[in-house]
């Protein structure tokens, strides 16, 4: 159970929060995630799955950051722990490594 | 003028999180929230940002919730978590039962939650402000032989007088309600105002009621003699965006010259739970022609007319204070009572009952629209009703259906399970449902809200669903639903034994049959009683619609009469020459005036009267109207005797028709005999004046039929300006519209042009029964689709349990129509035996209702018939079609198995 590797949204999830550098939080991290993948998400996934990962060690985060925009309150930044790079790292390898086993043919297609 | 508001999330759903959602993540789920939700706003408006505020709020406190819930991992936990998957598994394998269960108990509740909401609004009257609790209002209770009456005014005196000598009462004021003109400083033509609109109060106004001033000073409003004091609306009607304050407002009218009052103040729009609904407030001291100067005066103990309202101290006695009170009413008012043989006492009216508890008051003109306490409780046992039948619908069904779990309760309890756990699954799967059911309904009622706004004509919101006392009642309801509803399938499945939940040959009796019986006539009951209620209140409507009136309401259109730049002196002449100039237009007949018509409310109210030469004790109230001339004739009365006003007679001759109710009151003997006597009319102690009577005409209805006979005297007044009606050919309207506009408009220049058809102005009357035969309708409907779909499942559970039945007998040779009675004639049985039981019920509560009406139906034997037929209907088709397809099935499907 517990090196299962990463689920498909939670990798999307870890590379919103890589791409917005410092500055990831519920909504951003909405947003990265709706503007790459194309699809609308619910706010509540991305919290539950930022919690999940903060739980499996792969984020951490801290309070700060409040504009008037929240009604002056602060927002839980996001920041992606080596553990965390290093699943996105090795999810990563596995998808290039089979990419490569695929015939050449089949790739034009 | 106002500032856009500034986009609030809604509070409710913040709320509701706060109670689930961890503390320390919710800051940064409600900045979040916030933040998207503006963003949503600005894309795509309100109303999508709202409810994607509701489903992102909801979705995160099912998300955070659970999280905790079961992260901990123990025996309890793993078994509740068994339950619920077990009660998902169960409630998404029997779709159809599911849905069926779900949709009648949300659409009951939701019912409910509405009519809740209609229930509390009427209930909140008045109460918004601070003091209500210790607000009274004074009324005077006249005892005269027999008549007992209550009238919602007092004395001038009475209000300043009681709080100098009895010290419980802490504060009083008095309200004085006007008609008048009111002109801005822009506006060319006077505004014309109803009269309930503008009050003249005591400076402590503000002080007993907690209307809260936008601009001004409380303390300071009422300093100076022409002050006033005007609404949001208003300011907004007259000044525009421009600051009011120190502004002029001409105030003018039949009882005064023009006057300037000076704006001091701008009280915040009236809330509409409100029983005072004003826009002008002015100072008592600036009340025109005030003959009476002060309290103290021994007049102002007979000037009665007044709305008074007091506070009293919290700790007071309120019955020692009306004794006071009446004591006081004996010492200065007594010597008048005795004379009249009149008993009056004061009784201290708390205003939080005035919206409600009005209904048989006199002479209440202040309050505008007077809620029914009547309704508000059949309209709770209404709701109430449809909640038990969507009950009902779920214990019938999960008994039917126990048979179905039996096997499974069998292997539960052979490999061990207490009967503890089954009673615990049972209700973890009721409670389910339930709360489900529950979400949905607030839903329905969002959307049901504005359609009961509607036949209410009021503007209703879900303002409870903000109160912690409604959630803490709402689970309780929950609760007790599910209790209700789980409790016996609970209790029922799990004491059987496993050994003939598994046998093979013996039948599983499925709960008591009796009591399903039991269950479905009670919906029957309750179904039918809706239906008789619907039918009788639309029967009552439609009677009193086409009742003959003894009126001609037909092709009479009615004109305001002027009221500014008249020339009092030769106003007679005047009137006479503008009626005979518009009486002359071809499509126009006939044309008079009045005081009032008919529908309105008596102006003047009620006067006394009595036979000349009879003793006071014969002092009789009777409606006094003045008329003009052709008055009788385009009314069209029918005369029993004598003869209609002629030219030739003037207003000092003091000529009045009677009908015939006013003949019986007085004492006149026949028609006939009435004609010359003489009636006089009496204030106080002294007559007022003789009147004449020249003819007698058959009873008619003045007002709604609700109102019985009372007598009337039409006093003959050429000038009388108030009304002006027209009859006429109604096949160009248009043409002669215009034609009596242009006509009005060079005899009263500067008065408004303000017209309506009588007919329609006097059905108006019926609006709020009409509205209550809707709603009834609605709620009937309602309540007999619940009912039908519990039916249907019902039936279709019974079938699916007779399907071998049904095969052997289709291939012994039963036909279809044959099958289809042996399915259904169960329930008709049902159906009579409520029928039966529905008879006295209707016959008491349908007698106990027409009684607030004078003229009304009788009972008949429809109204038992056509309920019966009408539910009849619904089951036979709801019954039939699940039977139809059943009888139809092809035999070798149900018997080649085993």
């Amino acid at each position: 159970m517990k090196n299962k590797g990463l689920g498909e949204f939670e990798e999307l999830v870890l590379l919103a929060v890589c791409i917005l550098d410092k500055e990831a939080y519920g909504l951003s991290v909405k947003r990265e995630v709706e503007k790459h993948s194309g699809r609308s998400i619910l706010l509540g996934a991305v919290h539950i799955t930022l919690y999940r990962l903060q739980d499996k060690g792969l984020l951490r985060s801290e309070m700060g950051g409040n504009t008037e925009k929240r009604g002056d309150r602060r927002k839980r930044l996001f920041t992606i722990t080596d553990a965390g790079m290093r699943q996105l790292r090795a999810a990563q390898d596995v998808r290039r490594k089979m990419w490569q086993l695929i015939p050449q043919l089949k790739l034009g297609l | 003028m106002k500032t856009p508001e500034k986009p609030k999330p809604p509070a409710l759903a913040n709320w509701l999180a706060s109670k689930f959602i961890n503390k320390a993540l919710l800051e940064e789920f409600f900045g979040d929230l916030e933040e998207i939700y503006k963003d949503r706003i600005a894309v795509k408006g309100k109303f999508y940002a709202k409810c994607m505020y509701w489903v992102d709020t909801l979705h995160l406190m099912i998300g955070f919730t659970s999280f905790n819930l079961f992260k901990t991992q123990n025996n309890h936990t793993v078994m509740y978590k068994h339950y619920l998957l077990i009660s998902g598994r169960n409630l998404l394998r029997n779709k159809v039962y599911s849905f069926i269960n779900i949709l009648g108990l949300a659409v009951g509740m939701g019912v409910c939650l509405t009519i809740s909401q209609y229930v509390y609004f009427e209930w909140s009257f008045d109460r918004f402000h601070d003091n209500f609790q210790n607000t009274y209002r004074i009324v005077t209770n006249e005892i005269q032989g027999d008549e007992d009456h209550v009238y919602a005014t007092s004395t001038f005196a009475i209000g300043p007088s009681a709080k100098e000598t009895i010290p419980e009462i802490k504060q009083f004021v008095r309200i004085v309600m006007v008609g008048a003109t009111v002109a801005g400083p822009d506006s060319i033509r006077p505004l014309n105002k109803e009269f309930l609109h503008m009050l003249f109060v005591d400076n402590t106004f503000l002080q007993v009621f907690d209307f809260p001033l936008k601009l001004g000073n409380k303390e300071s409003v009422f300093d100076e003699k022409f002050n006033i004091v005007i609404t949001e609306k208003t300011a907004h009607k007259y000044f525009g965006a421009d600051d009011p304050i120190g502004k002029t407002l001409t105030v003018g009218g039949k009882w005064t010259t023009e006057r300037n009052y000076t704006v001091s103040g701008v009280l915040e729009d009236l809330p509409i739970n409100s029983h005072l609904q004003f826009e002008f407030l002015m100072p008592m001291e600036s009340r025109p022609g005030a003959a009476i100067g002060s309290y103290t005066n021994s007049d102002a103990w007979e000037w009665d007319n007044i709305v008074t309202y007091v506070t009293i101290d919290e700790a007071a006695d309120l019955e020692a204070v009306s004794k006071k009170l009446d004591r006081f009413i004996i010492q200065n008012r007594g010597k008048r009572n005795t004379h009249h043989h009149v008993v009056e006492k004061a009784v201290l009216q708390p205003i939080m009952d005035i919206h409600l508890k009005s209904g048989s008051l006199l002479h209440d003109y202040l309050v505008t629209s007077k809620g029914n306490i009547q309704n508000v409780r059949i309209f709770s046992v209404i709701a109430l009703f449809i909640l038990l039948i969507a009950w009902v619908n779920y214990i019938n069904l999960s008994t039917a259906r126990s048979m179905h779990r039996a096997k499974e309760v069998g292997i539960r309890k052979s490999i061990g399970a207490f009967r503890k756990q089954l009673i615990i699954q049972f209700m973890t799967e009721a409670v389910l449902i339930n709360l489900t059911a529950a979400l949905l309904a607030i839903s329905i009622a969002f959307s049901a809200l504005p359609i009961l706004s509607g036949i209410v004509g009021r503007e209703l919101s879900l303002s409870f669903l903000q109160m912690p006392v409604f959630w803490v009642s709402f689970s309780s309801v929950i609760l007790l639903g599910s209790l209700l509803s789980g409790l016996y399938p609970a209790f029922v499945l799990s004491a059987f034994k496993p050994v003939n939940m598994l046998g093979s040959g013996k039948v599983v009796r499925s709960g008591s049959i009796n009591l399903r019986r039991g269950l479905i006539v009670f919906q029957f009951l309750i179904s039918l009683l809706l239906i008789a209620g619907t039918y009788l209140v639309y029967k009552q409507v439609t009677f009193m619609k086409n009742k003959e009136l003894g009126i001609d309401m037909e092709k009479i259109l009615v004109l305001k009469g002027p009221r500014v730049n008249l020339d009092e002196a030769n106003l007679k002449s005047i009137m006479q020459a503008f009626k005979t100039k518009a009486a002359g237009y071809h499509s126009i007949s006939d044309v008079t005036s009045s005081a009032t018509v008919p529908g309105g409310r008596a102006v003047y109210g009620y006067n006394s009267f009595r036979k000349l030469g009879e003793p006071a004790t014969q002092n009789q109230d009777g409606n006094l109207i003045w008329g003009g001339l052709n008055f009788p004739e385009v009314y069209d009365f029918e005369f029993l005797a004598g003869s209609s006003f002629t030219p030739e007679m003037s207003n000092g001759d003091g000529v009045v028709i009677i009908n015939e109710e006013a003949v019986r009151v007085f004492g006149l003997g026949s028609p006939e005999n009435a004609i010359q006597e003489t009636l006089v009319r009496i204030k106080g102690n002294d007559v007022l004046r003789r009147y004449r009577v020249i003819g007698v005409v058959k009873n008619f209805h003045w007002h709604s039929l609700k109102d019985g006979h009372i007598p009337y005297i039409f006093s003959f007044s050429p000038g009388v300006k108030h009304f002006i009606s027209f009859k006429m050919n109604l096949s160009n309207i248009p043409e002669s519209l215009a034609h009596i506009e242009k006509t009005y408009k060079s005899f009263f220049p500067g008065n408004p042009f303000d017209y309506f058809f009588l007919d329609d102005a006097f059905n108006k009357q019926y609006q709020a029964d009409v509205q209550f035969g809707n709603l009834f309708l609605a709620f009937t409907t309602l309540a007999i689709f619940i009912a039908c779909i519990g039916l249907f499942a019902l039936v279709s559970y019974s079938a699916t349990l007779r399907i071998k039945e049904i095969g052997i007998r289709k291939v012994l040779g039963a036909g279809i129509a044959n099958l289809m009675i042996l399915l259904s004639k169960e329930y008709l049985v049902l159906l009579s035996i409520a029928t039966v039981l529905a008879f006295p019920a209707i016959l008491y509560w349908g007698g106990s209702w027409l009684e607030n009406y004078a003229f009304r139906i009788d009972i008949g034997f429809d109204l038992f018939v056509i309920p019966a037929s009408v539910l009849a209907l619904a089951s036979i088709i709801t019954v039939s079609y699940r039977t139809y397809a059943t009888a139809k099935a092809n035999p070798v499907d149900s018997l080649r198995k085993e």
